[in-house]
């Protein structure tokens, strides 16, 4: 079922896509139909209780490389999750948007895009397959949150979201490689429990970090706000952020051994769950305070995942699913007073409860269901929670735990001032003061009330809730099959302490109202922006200063380089094999080379050079003879006669001497040319210290006279054994020729002289 | 290895280079021919020591050099006599063009520093 569905998602992709802006706002009806099929097929398999097959698509078989499905009870928890709020959230756009809204297609591809790679990763049972799915949603995401592309605000979020995300895919495929190695295996299914590598923890956990805006990769998420509502809604709820939780409840069996892995998520969780409350205490935008609740909420699931324990794990899964229903609405909430006010800032808005009844109700159930008060579904989830808190020992997870009471006080505190902010009458002023309201949408309407009602459903069907959260837990920690989610727990200690939370994050959270004026500044996106253009200025001012346009520099850096790479060969040097000469012709014959070279580089003029030029030829072919080859010394001898006759030819006409430079350019090439000579002694000394093998001389004379037929071996090389590359050089030949020829035309017309020797002046 | 041979091939490299980071483009092609040589010696050196010519039916394969670096070196000879060529006919040209045989900067990296210096100034 997997394998047909994935197309259909990807095809309805593609024809969202091409249907240009022809379909207007319907494209968000058509783009929903296919979420709706799975929507239904997830519902099907939640309630089923038989076990899903493996599905199977073979990519590379030689690799072993395969795309692999398996539908487990978290998958198909979540696809319901990721479908059903995907449904809405398409219901929701068609309301937000207007007709005249340019883009649709692309956006709500991109959005259908965004769910089929969220449904990819929660379906996928290779590390590989989940690896795809897990980059896809990084890319896919970059692109809704920039969507308004013609905004700064919005490009900056987008790449601030992909750099975070795309850095934590990086860690993830250096996580997932190091455990697939140490497994055996790369199935997610088979992977077991034992002691894996640290590494292989932390890197995965920093990838689930990322993923999940967890502190201190958190920056991401609130600049994501720049993107529409409905991505807003969609991101910070089932999907984007719910992906890092899923790698992280995934992995918490395999690493369940391995210290680290609980270590980190730990401080991840607590970190973010303390630092996002604050910020969602300290922000004056309703939907930067959801923002900001988010990282608070995903760093209490990533706590509780982290803890380990089985009450633990099957809290966190309860509120995953909470959380998801109750954000997602709060986002199309606050979206639709955007919307119909035209501000989101909680000190322009007031009264709003009696103006927007419909959104302020449900407004109300899920800010309760996210403060955890009855009866909603987050209060059963919160409850299951503290439970789990008030069981745990140790100081490491009582430091956990004591942060998660915190951090529920400061949520109930943020959901209080969210609030009151928005819908409350200021006492002292008129009820005419109230922010003026637009005509609602039906669209936006219905669907966030929807997701309202979702959170006082979940709580009805809670025995049900509570079977699919179990099987879910079950999946990562085969003892959470004792724990069900209470309507009613009784006068518990647990429910004692929910009640102090909620009181207590009431009267924060009014104090609050009154008493926060200051906005908070968003210092670690600025620092993360200013890191990003710190390197791209750097990049810029190093290729200015390596890449100026003089050749010469170009040549010297190279130079240099190389001679400082052959440093190595120094430690290496035996002297054993060097001899002082072959023979005295040798040594006469390679001093007069060496003086006419010098005596190239010392004359002034261009005739005397290329005749000490001539002479350096004539001195290697006088070595060429001395070293037994013959061939070399023929060839060689041509080819001088042939260039001194170029030289003579082409720049005979040139009669003044070269270009004095300056002393201090001079003395840069003097030390340049000494060190290479210097590296190129060393390398050569080196290459004689490790001889690899005996030359297989006999070998060759022999195959010379029976295969190539002739005597003279170096002749047979050429012509038989290296036929082809001699062809090749002959062709090199012909094109220099014929290059030459082009280039030796007769002179250009003098006016095209003219213009051709200003234009090198400017 | 023939020491000799060793200071040959570096002394040809050092002179090569110094004459090859020069701003006229007649001493660069001459600093280009000298580092050919340069590297059709280095070769020689490291294949062993001399010998009698290679001839199957003359000399024993024991006393004769080593024939495979004089087959690789000859291809070097003669492309770095086409290259040399093709680079004196492009000197000729550039006589032509502007009366001299300067290599000037590349416009298009002086560009690239000069939009480096602004982003300096844009970006203090």
């Amino acid at each position: 079922m997997i394998l047909l569905l994935l197309p259909i998602l990807l095809v309805s992709c593609l024809f969202l896509a091409a249907s240009g802006n022809r379909l207007g706002r319907l494209v968000f009806p058509l783009a929903a139909a296919p979420l709706v099929v799975t929507f239904i097929w997830g519902c099907s398999q939640l309630v089923s209780t038989a076990p899903s097959a493996e599905e199977r698509l073979v990519w590379v078989s030689g690799l072993s490389l395969n795309f692999i499905f398996q539908l487990s009870s978290l998958a198909s928890l979540m696809t319901v999750l990721v479908s059903g709020i995907g449904i809405c959230v398409f219901m929701y756009s068609f309301g937000y948007f207007s007709d005249d809204s340019q883009g649709l297609n692309t956006f709500s591809a991109t959005l259908l895009l965004f769910s089929t790679a969220m449904l990819g990763l929660v379906w996928a049972d290779s590390v590989w397959t989940l690896f795809i799915f897990w980059e896809l949603t990084s890319i896919t995401s970059f692109l809704l949150v920039g969507h308004k592309n013609t905004y700064k605000e919005a490009r900056l979020s987008a790449r601030r979201a992909l750099l975070i995300t795309a850095a934590g895919g990086l860690c993830l495929l250096a996580g997932l490689l190091l455990i697939a190695d140490s497994a055996g295996t790369t199935r997610l299914s088979e992977m077991g429990t034992a002691e894996f590598s640290s590494t292989a923890a932390v890197l995965i956990m920093i990838a689930a970090a990322t993923k999940s805006a967890q502190f201190p990769f958190h920056i991401w998420l609130p600049g994501a706000m720049a993107a529409p509502t409905p991505v807003s809604a969609y991101l910070h709820s089932a999907t984007m952020v719910k992906a890092g939780v899923v790698l992280a409840a995934l992995f918490s069996p395999t690493f369940a051994e391995t210290g680290t892995w609980k270590t980190v998520g730990l401080f991840f969780g607590i970190a973010s769950m303390l630092w996002g409350g604050i910020g969602a205490l300290r922000q004056f935008d309703a939907k930067l305070i959801l923002a900001w609740g988010t990282v608070s909420q995903l760093g209490l699931l990533f706590t509780l995942l982290s803890l380990g324990s089985a009450k633990a794990t099957f809290a966190a899964i309860a509120i995953l699913a909470a959380h998801a229903v109750f954000k997602a609405a709060l986002f199309m909430v606050v979206g639709e007073i955007d919307v119909r006010t035209g501000t989101r800032d909680i000190r322009k808005l007031a009264g709003l409860a009696s103006s927007m009844p419909i959104t302020f109700g449900v407004a109300a159930v899920s800010a309760a269901s996210m403060a955890g008060v009855p009866p909603l579904l987050g209060f059963a989830a919160k409850e299951a929670a503290i439970e789990a808190v008030l069981k745990l020992s140790g100081t490491q997870d009582l430091i956990a735990g004591g942060s998660i009471v915190v951090g529920s006080v400061i949520t109930v505190a943020y959901t209080t001032r969210f609030m009151l902010g928005v819908f409350s009458t200021p006492s002292q002023e008129a009820a005419s003061d109230a922010t003026p309201v637009a005509p609602q949408s039906v669209g936006m309407s219905v669907s966030s009330s929807l997701l309202g009602a979702c959170s006082v459903i979940g709580f009805l069907i809670l025995p049900k809730v509570s079977t699919w959260v179990k099987s879910a837990a079950m999946q990562l920690n085969p003892e959470a099959e004792i724990y069900k989610l209470y309507r009613w727990p009784g006068l518990t200690t647990a429910f004692l302490v929910s009640a102090a939370i909620v009181a207590s994050g009431l009267v924060l959270g009014w104090f609050a109202e009154k008493k926060i004026v200051a906005e908070a500044k968003p210092a670690g996106a600025r620092f993360a922006d200013l890191s990003v253009s710190t390197i791209l200025r750097t990049a810029q001012v190093i290729t200015g200063k390596m890449q100026h346009g003089s050749l010469p520099f170009y040549i010297a850096t190279m130079a240099i380089t190389a001679s400082v790479a052959t440093m190595p060969f120094l430690f290496a040097l035996d002297v054993e094999p060097i001899y002082w000469s072959d023979s005295w012709a040798q040594t006469t014959l390679a001093i007069l080379a060496i003086i006419s070279s010098l005596t190239v580089a010392a004359v002034r003029t261009r005739l005397s050079a290329a005749i000490a030029l001539g002479f350096v030829g004539l001195s290697i072919t006088g070595l060429f003879v001395a070293h037994g080859a013959p061939d070399l010394a023929l060839t060689q001898l041509l080819v001088e006669t042939v260039i001194v006759v170029g030289f003579v030819v082409g720049l005979g006409k040139l009669a003044h001497g070269f270009p004095q430079v300056g002393v201090i350019w001079r003395g840069v090439r003097f030390l340049v040319s000494a060190l290479i000579g210097f590296a190129v002694t060393a390398a050569l000394v080196a290459s004689a210290s490790a001889p690899t093998g005996e030359p297989p001389l006999e070998a060759i004379a022999e195959k010379s006279q029976t295969v190539g037929g002739g005597n003279n071996i170096v002749n047979v090389i050429l012509t038989d054994m290296r036929a082809l590359d001699t062809l090749g050089e002959i062709t090199v030949l012909v094109v220099v020729a014929i290059g030459i020829l082009a280039l030796a035309k007769p002179r250009l017309p003098s006016i095209e002289r003219e213009d051709a020797a200003k234009e090198n002046v400017i | 290895m023939s020491f000799v041979l060793v200071l040959t091939t570096a002394s040809l490299t050092s002179v090569g280079i110094y004459l090859i980071t020069s701003r006229s483009l007649s001493r660069i092609i001459l600093g280009f021919s000298l580092l050919s040589h340069a590297v059709v010696i280095g070769l020689l050196a490291a294949a062993g020591p001399a010998g009698q010519a290679p001839l199957a039916d003359e000399t024993s394969a024991a006393s004769s050099a080593n024939p495979l670096p004089q087959a690789l070196s000859l291809t070097a000879i003669v492309i770095s006599f086409g290259l040399t060529l093709f680079l004196l006919a492009l000197a000729r040209r550039q006589q032509a063009v502007t009366g001299d045989d300067l290599v000037e900067d590349d416009l298009e990296d002086r560009r690239i520093r000069q939009s480096s210096s602004d982003y300096r100034s844009e970006h203090p």
